[in-house]
């Protein structure tokens, strides 16, 4: 009854866009450009983050130059993209000034995170995979999906935009401090033409963004499994994607908060983060009412800000979790202390957001709460490594490109996660605060960890997507310079770090290097010591620009001359996803899915082959068949 | 395809899609106002300066406050007519809480009207004056700015004869306002000099501005593109200079790594000379004759002889005297002053004796006389009513603001007591919406006041610059009234063209109408939040 209801329903659901239904030929705009079907928006989330994450990378070449030649002018192999009045504007004799330097270094951090990292594993990923993954026809909201995706492209075009006005983009860091970021433009008397007014719009526009994404991804996942599909029937990954969603749905409204406060700050000059009695060399003494506190933003920022690490992370993870398991032939290593260590990674990253501010003075009490909680975090962290390597013991590995990505992750992320234990206690920290020790650590966490993890995943269902494997020799010339670059570029930052770099100085130390020659400067001697690493890193980075060239190449060149998959189940992997055609059409599945058992059922002794999928249903034992009493209603599939 | 359980609940969920999705929404922006009340209590906790105890008219509030429960309960009663398959008792209900959302706004629109009219100023010493500002009058009429809005006295007048505009940044609005008011004046500003500029490398200087050219934007945007191909050509020059020297001293020293050499490696300038044009970066004008100028206090940094706009345009000339004249001075306030005596271990009372405004202002000397009597009364009343605690101090005392603070209703009270007739009922109860009635109440009750701009600390409309409460007040208050609209934009879409989707699946309406009346009820429920905190407390 209730499915004849449905089915009526359904029919009334569409009345007004009668060309979405599958029967129909969408027309280009509607299929391509404003499309509802998961799959294209993954796809357009991925084809953007991976265009915001090349732009993010160019402006990071730059600063690299301004590190490690400070004196000498940008190259035009790096300068052509600007136009020569840019040039003249943001370039003093053609050297990055350290305004410049501020401005990309801030654009680049939030590129990476908001714009690059976070739509690629959360946008891309989770949007492709997810529906697949839980055997539903597409997500619970596909309009919503595609306002998710409209809404990150014009916050992204905002921010980015802003590269172009009068006050270049914004130059307060990427976590836009205030007071500095509520002074920061004050010439430009429209405000809402300023970079940095520009900024908050921007991330108004994301946080938006990511809020109906997050719903749109945990109502997905509630409702819309297929039948049989239990909890702990979910792929590891559908796990990491709800635990992502409500890191974004809970973590993000305060920072959204805090950026209508400073938004409020900068356009009718109020004062939530400017302290009273405020002083600039530039204006005097501010024309504010004071009486604000920059404190408070620090907090809202940083209760996003730690949360937003997960969410970084997760999706990446998730990826490696699903390949692994492929390409061992052999189930995930504990399963469920990893679905239970993601839940509680979840819970706990709400709470340690102010070990970020150990040098705010907010005292011992506090720095030893905030201590406490974030060495228990890496409890879990180290659960879900741990449990990721030891599935590699005894497994009947497959060396195939995904496999390469994801064994290079555990490693490369392993370093980035234990590097920033001594930066969890708050005595440490005070020495490597802000030098280039953090900023080593959690570029090990976000490039060759995370960034990783998504290229494996990127290899890894390219043959669902497109029908075809990416390639195999291009590959390896993208992964094995990546991966020593990567190495180059960060390693010397944790040693580089320790001995005092500070992570702001525009021209990599060379400031300081006068000072050392005959004074007794703290950092003297380790400046000149370590300032050649400078060089060293800087050409690392750019090899690694290098070393993408492969992977575009593969990511066309394969679209037309990849070898083509066999089958719909090209790994010969357990998870749903494998079991639509490929590309997987409107509406997903071609059958109705019905869920048997677990999701990584490999090289079981009692079954022919070395793997049975989910949905494939048990002949031998009916015993083990589980028909779900409470899905009677699922409603037909055409 | 379709996508399941858009009508009907999942049997094991027991919840159709939007119900979880309005659930999971609702999770966030209980977060997002989370941020702002810890904003609030960090802001409150920690402000240095006498946080505005219910300083909100309270009878808008409170009738807002049953407005919005009234629509919590007929939404509801909108949605179980949907149910009921009643049509039309749903249109009377849901037109109802449409009905209560306006009046909502109504009330609120009200309410911020008042406060964005009025003035506060903080004098240097922490003294607070608050009331309506005049209007700029010439020969008693009202003057207006060239955008046609009148203008308030609190203008930074400045005779100037010279002006400067950078050619990097000007603000054309301003530079149209200059003219305006030059114009008004019967003065003429004109280019002090010739503008010569190079508009080719080895060509000839050309005069792209005659002196004696008249101010405007156009002529500025010529300068400025002038300007800024200089700019742009001196930079390639310098830029090929600089990395040829590179390439030497490289080739010179291979050895050296890049910071050894940076010391030695530098363009020689007389080389680089012939190659560069001039940039023409500020631009000189004569004002003829010296035209009184007048600027918003917030666009210029003033100086006796030299001021600057933000855009960096330079005033030259004489600042004269830029009183901000208070047409009804309503409210003095001594609390900050109070507290920063109380901090220095001064007393509070002698410091307010002291102060430039009672000693300079007979108006503010008598109503402070006044007001210390009726602490004391008010002293001896609670001494009366509750007595004292075993130490022999009194149980209750007046507080920081019955002490400090002369508010409107005082100065109406003081003028009452003085035998002045009072406000019909009516009349008053209008004054708890919109504020006191200058009108009816008159000069004597609310004085003009003039404040010597060298005198002000800081100065503000009663908007979120003023202070900080101010600024959270507006925005939560903000923010909570675009959920209102946004809420009964949704609800009145139900309303007004529900029908067509009643007549298809009224089960799906009403599963709709849920959804939205669950937010409406957030909607209410923050607003039970906000108006304690933010009148009340």
């Amino acid at each position: 009854m209730s499915s004849h209801d449905h089915t009526l329903a359904g029919h009334d659901a569409h009345h007004d866009d009668h060309h979405h239904d599958d029967h129909h030929n969408p027309g280009f705009i509607q299929k391509y450009v404003f499309s509802t079907d998961h799959k294209w928006i993954g796809i357009q989330y991925g084809i953007t983050a991976l265009l915001f994450l090349a732009f993010g990378f160019y402006l990071m070449m730059v600063m690299r130059w301004s590190i490690a030649y400070p004196h000498e002018p940008l190259p035009s192999w790096m300068s052509w993209i600007f136009t020569d009045g840019w040039k003249a504007r943001w370039l003093q004799d053609g050297k990055v000034t350290g305004e410049t330097y501020n401005m990309f270094g801030a654009m680049h951090g939030t590129i990476m995170v908001f714009l690059g990292i976070v739509p690629l594993g959360f946008g891309a990923f989770g949007n492709y995979v997810t529906p697949l993954q839980i055997g539903a026809p597409d997500m619970a909201f596909p309009k919503l999906n595609m306002m998710s995706y409209w809404l990150y492209l014009a916050g992204g075009l905002v921010m980015c935009g802003s590269f172009f006005l009068e006050s270049g983009a914004a130059k307060s860091g990427w976590t836009n401090y205030s007071p500095l970021a509520g002074f920061a433009d004050g010439q430009v008397v429209n405000q809402w033409l300023s970079g940095q007014t520009q900024w908050l719009g921007g991330l108004v526009l994301l946080i938006t963004s990511s809020l109906l994404g997050s719903v749109n991804f945990i109502t997905t996942i509630i409702n819309l499994r297929a039948r049989g599909m239990t909890w702990m029937r979910l792929p590891f990954f559908v796990w990491a994607m709800l635990v992502t969603g409500f890191l974004l749905l809970l973590a993000f409204p305060p920072l959204e908060a805090a950026g209508i406060m400073q938004l409020m700050d900068r356009v009718t000059h109020s004062s939530f983060f400017m302290p009273s009695g405020l002083f600039t060399k530039s204006e005097g003494l501010a024309d504010l009412s004071g009486g604000g506190s920059p404190l408070l933003f620090q907090h809202l920022f940083w209760f996003l800000g730690h949360p937003e690490v997960y969410v970084l992370l997760l999706p990446s993870l998730a990826c490696v979790a699903e390949i692994i398991p492929v390409n061992t032939r052999k189930p995930l290593w504990g399963y469920k202390s990893m679905v239970y260590s993601v839940l509680v990674l979840g819970f706990l990253s709400f709470i340690v957001w102010a070990h970020h501010m150990y040098m705010t003075g907010m005292g011992p009490v506090v720095s030893t709460w905030f201590q406490t909680t974030t060495v228990l975090i890496s409890v879990p962290s180290v659960i879900l490594l741990t449990a990721m390597i030891i599935s590699l013991w005894g497994g009947s590995i497959r060396f195939t490109m995904p496999m390469i990505w994801a064994c290079a992750f555990l490693p490369m992320f392993g370093i980035g996660g234990l590097t920033g234990l001594p930066l969890a206690f708050n005595l440490a920290d005070l020495h490597l605060h802000d030098t280039y020790y953090v900023i080593g650590h959690f570029h090990y966490v976000v490039a060759p960890g995370i960034l990783f993890g998504l290229f494996a995943g990127i290899y890894h269902w390219y043959p669902k997507v497109t029908g075809r494997y990416m390639k195999n020799s291009l590959g390896h010339l993208h992964f094995w310079p990546s991966l020593i670059c990567m190495n180059i570029i960060f390693f010397p930052m944790l040693v580089q770090g320790m001995a005092g770099f500070h992570r702001r100085w525009y021209n990599g130390g060379d400031a300081y290097l006068s000072k050392a020659q005959d004074s007794v400067n703290v950092f003297g001697n380790t400046v000149v010591q370590h300032i050649d690493l400078n060089i060293l890193m800087s050409m690392g980075a750019w090899t690694l620009a290098i070393a993408q060239i492969p992977f575009i190449l593969n990511v066309f060149l394969s679209l037309k001359f990849g070898k083509k998959v066999e089958n719909d189940n090209p790994w010969d992997a357990t998870t749903l996803e494998w079991a639509t055609p490929t590309p997987p059409g409107h509406g997903n599945f071609t059958f109705d899915p019905v869920v048997y058992r677990g999701p990584y059922e490999y090289s079981r002794p009692d079954c022919e082959g070395d793997f049975l999928p989910q949905w494939v249903e048990p002949k031998a034992k009916p015993a083990e068949v589980k028909p779900d009493p409470v899905h009677d209603n699922t409603p037909s599939a055409h | 395809m379709e996508i399941p359980y858009i009508v009907t609940p999942r049997k094991d969920t027991g919840l159709f899609n939007s119900k979880i999705a309005i659930w999971l929404f609702l999770a966030s922006e209980v977060m997002l106002f989370g941020g702002f009340f810890s904003a609030y209590v960090f802001l409150r906790i920690g402000a240095d300066y006498p946080w505005p105890e219910r300083t909100l008219p309270v009878l808008p509030g409170l009738i807002n406050t049953f407005v919005l429960i009234g629509s919590s309960v007929t939404v509801v009663f909108a949605w179980a007519s949907l149910k009921l398959r009643q049509w039309r008792r749903f249109q009377i209900f849901m037109g109802i809480t449409v009905a209560c959302a306006a009046i909502f706004m109504v009330l609120k629109g009200i309410e911020y009207n008042v406060k964005l009219h009025h003035q506060a100023v903080r004098l240097k010493d922490y003294t607070v004056i608050e009331g309506h500002l005049g209007y700029e009058k010439e020969d008693g009429v009202e003057v207006k700015d060239y955008k046609g809005h009148k203008i308030e006295e609190n203008q930074i007048l400045i005779e100037a004869s010279k002006l400067t505009f950078s050619t990097v940044r000007f603000h054309k609005p301003w530079v149209e306002s200059l003219m305006g008011q030059a114009a008004h004046h019967n003065a003429e500003i004109t280019l002090t000099e010739d503008i010569k500029a190079i508009t080719e490398i080895g060509g000839k200087e050309e005069v792209i501005a005659k002196a004696g050219d008249k101010l405007s934007p156009g002529l500025l945007s010529r300068i400025q593109k002038a300007h800024l191909a200089a700019r742009k050509s001196n930079s390639v020059h310098r830029t090929a200079a600089l990395r040829e020297e590179w390439k030497i001293a490289k080739n010179d020293s291979p050895e050296l790594k890049g910071w050894q050499l940076a010391g030695a490696v530098s363009v020689d300038p007389a080389a680089l000379a012939p190659k560069l044009i001039s940039e023409i970066s500020t631009v000189g004008f004569t004002v003829n004759p010296p035209v009184e100028f007048m600027f918003r206090p917030r666009d210029v940094q003033e100086g006796a002889t030299q001021s600057r706009l933000r855009d960096d345009t330079v005033i030259e000339g004489k600042l004269l005297e830029s009183p901000m004249i208070f047409h009804h001075v309503d409210a003095i306030d001594f609390q900050h002053l109070a507290m920063k005596a109380e901090q220095k271990g001064i007393d509070p009372i002698s410091a307010i004796d002291a102060s430039w405004l009672v000693q300079n202002s007979p108006f503010a000397r008598e109503a402070w006389e006044w007001h210390k009597g009726e602490v004391a009364k008010l002293e001896a009343e609670l001494l009366k009513d509750y007595g004292t605690d075993k130490k022999g101090n009194p149980k209750r005392e007046p507080t920081h603001k019955d002490r400090y603070r002369i508010g409107w209703k005082e100065l109406v009270k003081k003028v009452e007591s003085e035998g002045r007739p009072k406000l019909s009922g009516t009349a008053s109860l209008a004054e708890e919406f919109v504020g006191p009635n200058y009108a009816a109440r008159g000069d004597e009750t609310f004085p003009h006041f003039s404040v010597p701009r060298e005198q002000i600390g800081f100065a503000s409309k009663f908007t979120p610059s003023w202070n900080t409460y101010y600024a959270i007040y507006f925005t939560m208050t903000g923010l909570h009234g675009l959920h209102v609209i946004g809420g009964a934009i949704v609800l009145g879409y139900y309303l007004f063209c529900g029908k067509k989707m009643y007549l298809a699946n009224p089960e799906w309406l009403a599963n709709r109408v849920e959804v939205g009346g669950l937010f409406w009820h957030f909607v209410d429920l923050v607003w039970i939040f906000v108006f304690p905190v933010l009148y009340l407390m």
